[in-house]
């Protein structure tokens, strides 16, 4: 699917940059394989060299994984190509929540592991956002996680 | 029935398939079946190979070209252009009709050589052994092939997978091919497996992803709880393709935890060492981590 889109955010326009979508999936927790493959698939096409590919794939796995485990075990990934950055959307409906529960400092060995994987993308990605979610249903709006990698 | 489980030794996930390896998987499952080969094929034609799909003789094109593009976008413009090409072992060795590995092999080469004539950076084939049925071929001719196939890979931008269907290839056949060949893949994507070596190591490979971190830890509890008497232990993950934030935070505080070790040392590739670097490993005392570079 290569439909050229506008490269907008609920605010507005981001930029004058045309965006390509590459990939959009609905996931669940089965599904998580597939997705990495199809988000490495378009990685590689996209000309994201190691080690910033496979860093990327992992940061994505853990979102959509987050999305599944505290979200009501569903969500939707955008992956598209804007200018020189690869720009992954990933939205759920669960409860929502915002950049202020990733921890500012990696938590130590010995104390809880959550917050990690969240800590760990925002950490790889060169732009990193989380607001609420579009559309509210039963009464949560849910929340969409923005990570993008510049290719080159 | 009891659960065909291929020895650990060189077994690695598809998506680590290389030019120059050739490799044997199985399947019992009309919907497993496709993962290994969708896998292959996509990411041969996303890194500009050619791919030459030779299907389970039985199965319509159709189905095939459905089911690989099922799971993202369209292969239509690859086999417009050439990059991707379904055919036949009886197209293979057309004009001729009777198989022999001698045959079989020198279309092969010719296609490799095709292959970057045409400005494809390889030629990646994957092949669904239920041919050999269809062509009504002596299995012991096959498994002549399948051993004495080197020059087709040997410093050649070729590699290939042998689909073994495991409800018609008898168990020792299997067991032969599995052995026959350099590489052996896992069945399924988003699967682990752990495998102890010979001298204490534990190795894992495929996908240590979130799910996967209950029988990760449990397998390195085993691993150091055996390797208690010596003091040290190697944990291998240059074959693992994902390393989850879950399963790398496990390794780093079970090694963290593993006081009565002097050593604990991982092998892994560039993208595994720097996340373990970001998430403490400097923190570890007994951690030394030696990076290996696996071919692009």
């Amino acid at each position: 699917m290569l439909t050229p889109d506008p490269a907008t955010s609920a605010d507005g326009p981001v930029d004058m940059r045309t965006a390509t979508c590459l990939l959009r999936r609905r996931f669940t927790a089965r599904l998580l394989p597939q997705l990495r493959l199809l988000v490495e698939e378009c990685a590689l096409r996209e000309g994201l060299a190691e080690p910033r590919r496979g860093e990327f794939v992992l940061a994505v796995d853990e979102i959509a994984g987050n999305a599944v485990e505290h979200a009501g075990g569903s969500g939707r990934l955008v992956l598209r190509r804007i200018g020189d950055e690869l720009e992954c959307r990933i939205s759920d409906s669960g409860p929502g929540f915002s950049e202020t529960v990733i921890p500012e400092l990696l938590p130590g060995l010995d104390g809880a592991h959550h917050g990690r994987g969240l800590w760990l993308a925002r950490l790889v990605a060169d732009r990193f956002a989380v607001r609420p979610g579009d559309t509210e249903v039963s009464g949560a709006r849910g929340a969409e996680v923005t990570l993008a990698v510049r290719v080159r | 029935m009891p659960t065909w489980e291929p020895p650990g030794d060189h077994l690695i996930p598809v998506q680590h398939m290389r030019p120059g390896d050739h490799a044997f998987v199985s399947y019992d499952d009309d919907e497993v079946r496709w993962e290994v080969m969708t896998a292959f094929v996509r990411l041969g034609l996303a890194q500009g190979e050619k791919v030459v799909l030779f299907p389970d003789p039985w199965l319509p094109e159709a189905e095939v070209l459905a089911r690989l593009d099922y799971t993202g976008r369209s292969t239509e413009a690859a086999r417009k252009q050439g990059q991707l090409v379904l055919s036949s072992m009886r197209g293979l060795i057309r004009p001729d009709l009777r198989f022999t590995p001698e045959r079989q092999l020198g279309r092969l080469h010719t296609a490799t050589a095709r292959a970057a004539a045409e400005g494809f950076t390889g030629l990646r084939a994957f092949i669904d052994m239920r041919w050999v049925p269809d062509l009504n071929a002596d299995v012991r001719v096959m498994m002549h092939r399948e051993t004495h196939a080197d020059a087709l890979f040997d410093g050649r931008p070729y590699s290939e997978i042998c689909a073994y269907d495991r409800r018609w290839f008898s168990r020792e056949v299997l067991h032969a091919m599995d052995r026959a060949h350099p590489r052996s893949l896992l069945e399924r994507l988003g699967s682990l497996r752990s495998v102890r070596g010979g001298d204490g190591s534990v190795h894992f490979i495929g996908d240590a992803d979130t799910t996967a971190r209950r029988p990760f830890s449990t397998a390195l509890e085993l691993a150091l709880s055996g390797s208690a008497g010596t003091r040290r232990l190697t944990v291998d993950l240059t074959r693992l393709h994902l390393l989850s934030v879950g399963c790398a935070t496990a390794l780093l505080a079970l090694a963290d935890r593993a006081t009565g070790h002097e050593l604990v040392e991982v092998r892994c590739d560039r993208v595994h060492a720097r996340t373990l670097h970001r998430l403490g490993a400097g923190s570890v005392p007994r951690l030394a981590m030696t990076e290996v570079i696996r071919p692009c």
